[in-house]
């Protein structure tokens, strides 16, 4: 299975190399989605990891033993459709595509698992219909 | 074939045969031009995309005792008041200056959106109220020195947009060669030739479909930002004579219209505040256009293709009046999502919503079809030979 969260690294568990633990002592891949870590300060990182259910809640427990804070949920690009033209300007710097334009209608189409959420689309919309959860 | 008058009589009638741009282009492939023109009696098209050339004249009604508005702040965003004394102008792409004099300064970072014009204008028109500072010239006639008020559509007189320059025929597609991300009002372009971005629909754009502006002219009804408007001249930067291909689109930005309308009628849907980040406030409008179906060769004319026009790429890297461009791309290839340049792939994107300019067409439909919408014969021509002058000084005084 996939599960996507947010790790918040304290400053003294910035030199510790998790995924490298994670995928030897849990088997458990992480795609990095997100990340920002600068020594001596407080790291986060969001990973979407993949393998068995249980090891991953063993890797989630061992992260929280070892002072990493564990967020299930994570930031995530919301699009108002109540605001948006479909006027399609995001998309073009949009760097996974999940934002495209449906080729017949062209209208917005957003594919949430593609997004890394740069949140480069934010500030393009025009009209601000884009925004991120929390 | 037929005549606007009798074409009017059907829409009285409720008998008119109306059709959208793209089902004449599909009808007419598959039952031929002549059948068509037989069948049908007025093409719809509509465009929705940002038109910075848009503003608001406004008459405020006099104030006791009366008052000459020399400067006018709407919702803190500045409003042109050299006119009568209580007419005022509001542009689309006017950015806010924060009021000092209550003592209240409001930050505004650079990247932050900015409410400008365009959004005071959509509050206008959905009915909200706005807040209105001005200062006047005490004069005998006018003795009052200030106002701090708050309006809306239903305490002044007259509101209603005059757009300068609206409905661009072709435009440009914007791309950036250079190392840096360049904050455009064509959105952000990306370095390296990263995206392109084109802001015209295409072949179902209003006057590409009439590339010689044979069926519009002054005085011809259109919808405008919802509600009923009239083109009132050649916009500004009006280019016919712009090189055109056999079929006499042209290949890059030619023909443009000002535009007139009752903005109290209009609905804040189609006339919408937006913002550029970087680059400042804008509007996006959204514009119908009703061709009467005189002959066959108005069929012919709103067959063209988006493989049949083109629109130049344009280098913004260079930021000279005239910049280096790559050469011709088809609004086909445009709306594919990808050109090539150079040997390299690029991402396109729209900057015209496609989706709203088609519901703009169909409500346009509905309002003929309902006969609540005729047209009307225009009063004069657009002209069709005016030169695109460039701004060049010579000799200033002192500059040597």
């Amino acid at each position: 299975m996939k599960k996507r969260v947010t790790l918040t690294f304290p400053q003294r568990t910035i030199q510790m190399p998790v995924t490298y633990r994670l995928a030897k002592d849990f088997n458990v891949a992480s795609n990095i989605i997100r990340a920002q870590v600068a020594p001596n300060q407080v790291g986060k990182l969001v990973v979407e990891l993949q393998g068995d259910i249980d090891e991953i809640d063993a890797a989630v427990e061992w992260m929280r033993s070892q002072h990493i804070q564990v967020s299930l949920a994570s930031r995530e690009i919301v699009i108002d459709e109540e605001t948006c033209v479909d006027c399609g300007l995001c998309t073009g710097v949009c760097p996974t595509t999940a934002l495209t334009l449906e080729p017949e209608t062209f209208k917005l189409q957003f594919e949430r698992s593609r997004c890394v959420v740069c949140e480069q689309c934010i500030s393009t919309c025009p009209v601000q219909a884009i925004a991120t959860t929390f | 074939m037929r005549t606007i008058a009798e074409i009017n009589d059907k829409i009285r009638q409720r008998r008119a045969v109306v059709w959208t741009v793209e089902e004449t282009k599909a009808q007419a492939a598959e039952i031929g031009v002549k059948a068509a023109a037989k069948q049908v009696d007025v093409i719809v098209t509509g465009t929705f995309e940002p038109m910075e050339s848009t503003g608001a004249m406004i008459n405020l009604g006099h104030t006791d005792p009366p008052m000459k508005i020399r400067s006018c702040w709407i919702d803190d965003v500045p409003a042109y008041a050299g006119l009568g004394a209580v007419d005022l102008y509001l542009g689309a792409t006017m950015t806010p200056e924060p009021s000092i004099e209550g003592g209240e300064v409001i930050e505004t970072r650079e990247s932050a959106p900015l409410r400008g014009g365009g959004h005071v204008i959509e509050d206008l028109i959905a009915g909200k109220a706005v807040h209105l500072r001005a200062r006047g010239q005490v004069t005998d006639c006018y003795p009052r020195a200030t106002l701090d008020t708050t309006i809306n559509q239903d305490t002044i007189n007259q509101f209603y947009l005059f757009n300068p320059r609206n409905l661009y025929q072709n435009f440009i597609v914007g791309v950036n060669g250079g190392d840096r991300v360049l904050y455009t009002y064509l959105g952000p372009l990306h370095p390296r030739l990263s995206n392109a971005v084109y802001s015209n629909t295409g072949a179902i754009s209003p006057l590409f479909n009439d590339p010689d502006l044979d069926l519009l002219g002054i005085g011809s009804r259109i919808f405008l930002g919802g509600g009923v408007g009239y083109i009132s001249w050649e916009g500004t930067q009006h280019f016919p004579l712009q090189k055109r291909l056999p079929n006499r689109t042209p290949i890059g930005p030619a023909a443009t219209l000002a535009l007139i309308g009752d903005a109290k009628q209009m609905q804040s849907r189609w006339v919408r505040g937006c913002y550029f980040k970087n680059y400042g406030p804008s509007i996006m409008l959204g514009v119908g256009i009703p061709f009467p179906v005189l002959h066959e060769e108005v069929i012919n004319r709103a067959l063209v293709k988006d493989e049949e026009i083109v629109a130049p790429v344009v280098d913004f890297s260079i930021p000279r009046r005239v910049r280096p461009t790559f050469g011709l791309v088809s609004y086909a290839q445009l709306k594919s999502g990808k050109i090539k340049l150079e040997g390299k792939t690029i991402r396109t994107a729209p900057l015209a919503s496609i989706p709203l300019s088609r519901q703009v067409a169909a409500e346009l439909k509905s309002w003929i079809l309902n006969g609540q919408f005729t047209l009307s014969e225009s009063v004069a021509p657009i002209p069709r030979d005016r030169a695109f002058l460039p701004q060049d000084s010579w000799g200033g005084a002192g500059l040597t």
